[in-house]
């Protein structure tokens, strides 16, 4: 019996990639278009809460803009990265039925929160060009290239987490207060200007910050980062990126044994 | 010309057992200075054979004899520690830990996942996703979410799926240990249709009656070696007599 086509194998890999993306949609919001604009409304009602005690703090005209784009940016960093860290362990009854590029696992649990990343994005860019001003196209195009990136490095933190996760059975906990202090440590709900100046520096190590800082730099005030802090951030991601990837494939082929 | 599709290598598996198990971040953290003690259970201790395209080959030998690690390392899911496995075919396994599904998703959808996940395109899931169901007793249930099924019934839909995307090679654990008399013959029919159309076919079991009756050649592994490797009955009689010494 010959083994079927290759081209047959490429369309059942295809087909299996937005199968896991379909299913995934349905199981998480029960098949309704309702369980995801209930899904929509979270970042909405944060907004809400937030600008209502910080506008207070923060007076300038811009802050409601920088608190929307800050709370678009953090609901996707931490519903992605929470749920990168199930990718593999969600899976468990497709890991012990066939053997398939194990990756697949991990792009395919980020696509729901990237579904909303882009109803909320379009969203705000449209929110942005009517309240305050229409941002120049190269500013939208770099905006799109900083999510991009925001994407590279979500799918770093969810190759490591997913796999390392099926050892340490708290790693998902850890995971959790460390968002908790990283919603803190970048500027999400403050402006970085109440910082002393010499821990800014610190403060965009944490990857959410440059990504955050230059969104708004773009899309509120339509100027761009230099060249360096630019290259400062796609080595960052690189990083990220690399060293998910390198765990990954050293523990991805073991995977099954821990489950 | 012989035609290998599997060769095994001096295939070495171990696992180590630790005395106490630690599975958080937390446990690893406070037992830095309560060093574990491993134990090392040897699995398989250097085994070797060849297996030929359209070969019928069981795996027997008795309870934790390893012939079960051996059939998840054929099929890729267990990496050995030492030696090699080539296998030259595409590879279905149905394991023992392979029968469970999404329960928050139907039927329809669970064959789709699991059906592509093996290989097989939508297309011809559409197609055949009325036979697979038939085959399986669960036409009815199409719509029903799994979560809602037996364990029986999701063993059946796991074997449905499993047999429509057979590759070249099948492996199967402890064959039709699921279902009713009449879900048995199905197997053994898709079994024999299988064997027909000259797939090669590796079952593990323990019991010598499915040996005989399903396969031209077998395997006896004890401790993690193979005592005897030639015609099915042959080597079930060589276990039946290891079966009585032990006794």
């Amino acid at each position: 019996m010959p083994n079927p086509p290759v081209s047959d194998a490429r369309q059942a890999q295809r087909d299996f990639f937005w199968t896991l993306v379909r299913t995934d949609f349905k199981s998480r919001y029960e098949g309704t278009l309702l369980g995801f604009v209930w899904a929509l409304m979270k970042p909405l009602f944060m907004f809400f809460v937030f600008y209502f005690v910080f506008s207070f703090i923060f007076p300038k005209r811009t802050y409601v803009f920088n608190l929307l784009i800050g709370l678009l940016l953090w609901d996707f960093f931490s519903s992605a990265t929470k749920v990168g860290v199930y990718a593999l362990s969600s899976k468990a009854f497709l890991l012990t039925k066939a053997l398939f590029p194990r990756w697949i696992l991990v792009v395919t649990s980020l696509a729901n929160p990237l579904l909303t990343l882009l109803v909320w994005t379009i969203t705000i860019v449209v929110v942005i060009s009517i309240a305050h001003s229409v941002p120049p196209i190269w500013a939208i195009l770099l905006f799109f290239v900083y999510l991009i990136l925001l994407v590279l490095i979500v799918l770093g933190f969810a190759l490591a987490s997913s796999v390392l996760y099926l050892k340490y059975r708290d790693l998902d906990q850890i995971w959790d207060v460390t968002l908790q202090a990283g919603f803190f440590l970048a500027p999400i709900v403050y402006d970085i200007s109440v910082l002393p100046e010499r821990y800014h520096k610190l403060l965009f190590l944490w990857p959410l910050t440059p990504v955050l800082q230059f969104s708004r730099q773009v899309l509120i005030e339509h100027t761009a980062p230099t060249l360096k802090a630019h290259s400062l951030l796609v080595a960052l991601t690189a990083a990220i990126l690399l060293i998910g990837a390198v765990v990954f494939h050293k523990r991805a082929p073991r995977a099954v044994e821990q489950l | 010309m012989t035609d290998v599709v599997i060769r095994a290598h001096d295939v070495h598996k171990h696992f180590r057992i630790p005395s106490a198990k630690r599975s958080t971040v937390r446990e690893h953290f406070f037992g830095i200075f309560t060093p574990r003690r491993f134990e090392r259970l040897d699995v398989l201790a250097g085994v070797s054979f060849e297996i030929e395209r359209g070969e019928t080959v069981a795996i027997i030998g008795r309870n934790g004899c390893g012939k079960s690690t051996l059939l998840k390392i054929l099929a890729g899911i267990y990496l050995p520690n030492a030696g090699s496995v080539d296998v030259r075919a595409g590879v279905t396994p149905i394991l023992e830990l392979g029968l469970n599904f999404n329960p928050q998703l139907n039927a329809r959808e669970n064959v789709y996942l699991t059906g592509t996940a093996m290989g097989l395109t939508i297309a011809k899931l559409e197609a055949e996703l009325g036979q697979i169901l038939a085959f399986a007793e669960l036409e009815r249930f199409a719509d029903l979410e799994l979560k809602h099924f037996s364990s029986g019934m999701c063993s059946r839909l796991a074997y449905a799926v499993a047999f429509r995307a057979v590759r070249d090679v099948l492996l199967l654990d402890e064959i039709f240990a699921v279902g009713d008399a009449g879900f048995t013959r199905r197997c053994e029919d898709r079994y024999r249709e299988l064997n027909d159309a000259g797939h090669t076919i590796v079952l593990v079991s323990h019991s010598e009656a499915t040996v005989s009756d399903f396969c031209k050649r077998a395997i006896l592994i004890e401790q993690g070696v193979i005592v005897a490797d030639g015609p099915a009955k042959d080597v079930s009689m060589i276990y039946e007599e290891l079966l009585a010494k032990s006794r």
